[in-house]
């Protein structure tokens, strides 16, 4: 085994020889008469040196000197430091270890103590800094672990919400976009109204959530999901009801504490209420229905004016903005209203980008 | 015979020797003590009347003392390093000569045996 390295730092020869004899053959011994001497030891061999024995009084640079040196440069949480002194004065013990020295051993030296105190202190570092290496790969390990379970889940929703919008036939992207103009929504909301407490995490979550808002929609018989033309009154009470099937089918997993759990809950049942109050189906009316849904409901209109249906043709972004201020499309709260101004840049932009995508 | 001299000078040779394992050894360090200036340096300090100059050596010289187990001359070494610390310049310069008294003794029992 290759052997550690030991600096002694101490201007007095007999004071370095003793040590150097105390510790003879056991580990390789560096020298220095003086501070400098001392920091330049110590830059030059700190990745092999275990342990230095300091003198404070030294010519040049003296041992606090050499001490901040340490700190500066980040070696004393990795190199102890035993700081050897004349005598036992509060004062200066004080001092040493305030300026982080490990330990403290005075004259005369006593050598099975010496070479008790240097193992020990030695091994306590070690095993420190391999604590420390070791805990480093496993939060490594923890952070990619996670990672691939949420870019499986963001996969499992997105498999699943696409089942919704294979057999609906009408919006081959749709899903993908709530999610990317839900994202949008919730900073500029995040941003100028922190009364709703979002976080980057609580955003993530809500996004993930949005794409899962139609999914009662798997419920509804095809008849009236396919149809091209428009709905009968019956048929649309129907179809309405998919804001609870969405519930029903979740409700068989439910978590109660998952705070994911209620996103996706929130979403599915709140997407169609309106700030009025004459949404459905709770007929929720103002702050009653959780932002989530607000948000992901603003969305969803949006994104049905600016893409083409099967019963309607696609409309230009301008004109769904005037639609949605109008409230022709549903009553938004004006905070919402607000966000959605605010956000028009990065929703023009976006909203732009999948429309590229489909005619290319 | 190193036995003897720290009978002479009024040392510890048992502690001496558990330090330094042999009296091959001791005299090693006996040979590093002569060319020891600490003391030198002390005097030098109190001449120039430089009383942190004085206590660094006194320092110095009493931590050497008491690793090589020489009990007279570093009681006198603490007591002076003590008075310096306190900065009793007048009180240091009192007790110097019997600093010196010491030491020299122990320089002339090393000189015999080397």
């Amino acid at each position: 085994m290759k052997k550690s390295t030991l600096l002694i730092a101490d201007d007095v020869l007999i004071n370095r020889e003793m040590l150097k004899d105390i510790f003879d053959g056991k580990y390789n011994i560096l020298e220095a008469c003086d501070g400098e001497e001392a920091i330049e030891l110590l830059d030059k061999h700190k990745t092999e040196i275990v342990l230095v024995f300091l003198d404070l009084v030294m010519p040049k640079k003296d041992g606090l000197e050499v001490m901040r040196h340490m700190s500066l440069n980040s070696m004393i949480d990795k190199i102890p430091v035993i700081m050897i002194t004349g005598e036992a004065t509060v004062e200066t013990d004080i001092k040493a270890y305030e300026f982080g020295a490990a330990d403290i051993i005075y004259k005369p030296f006593e050598p099975a103590v010496v070479r008790r105190r240097a193992k020990n202190i030695i091994e306590l570092y070690q095993h420190r800094i391999y604590i420390e290496k070791e805990l480093e790969i496993k939060t490594k390990e923890l952070y990619e672990s996670k990672k691939k379970i949420e870019e499986s889940n963001e996969f499992l929703i997105n498999a699943l919400s696409s089942v919704v919008e294979f057999r609906s036939l009408e919006s081959g992207e749709h899903i993908q976009r709530v999610k990317a103009f839900t994202r949008i929504l919730l900073n500029h909301l995040k941003a100028l109204h922190s009364e709703y407490n979002l976080t980057d995490e609580k955003i993530e979550l809500i996004v993930m959530a949005s794409a899962l808002h139609d999914i009662g929609k798997i419920a509804i018989p095809d008849n009236i999901l396919e149809k091209p033309g428009k709905l009968t009154d019956e048929e649309y009470e129907e179809m309405k009801k998919h804001t609870i099937y969405g519930c029903q089918m979740l409700e068989k997993f439910k978590q109660e504490d998952n705070e994911f759990y209620r996103y996706c809950y929130n979403i599915c049942r709140h997407h169609h209420e309106r700030y009025d109050g004459r949404g459905y189906p709770d007929k929720l009316k103002g702050e009653e229905i959780p932002i989530c849904a607000q948000v992901v409901s603003i969305v969803d209109v949006y994104d049905a004016l600016v893409n083409k249906r099967v019963y309607k043709e696609a409309l230009p972004i301008d004109e769904a903005y005037n639609m949605i201020h109008e409230g022709k499309c549903g009553i938004f709260s004006p905070i919402i209203l607000e966000c959605f101004d605010y956000a028009k840049e990065d929703l023009v932009k976006a909203t732009n980008m999948y429309l590229q995508n489909q005619e290319g | 015979m190193i036995q003897e001299l720290y009978n002479n000078i009024n040392g510890n040779y048992e502690e001496a020797l558990s330090r330094m394992q042999n009296d091959e050894r001791i005299k090693k360090y006996l040979g590093f003590f002569l060319a020891d200036t600490s003391y030198e340096d002390l005097k030098k300090a109190i001449e120039e009347k430089n009383c942190d100059m004085a206590f660094n050596a006194a320092h110095t010289l009493k931590g050497v003392c008491k690793n090589m187990a020489f009990t007279a001359l570093s009681v006198v070494a603490e007591e002076i390093t003590e008075e310096l610390r306190a900065k009793n310049f007048e009180k240091a310069i009192e007790i110097f000569p019997k600093v010196t008294e010491k030491y020299n003794l122990v320089i002339e029992e090393i000189k015999k045996i080397m």
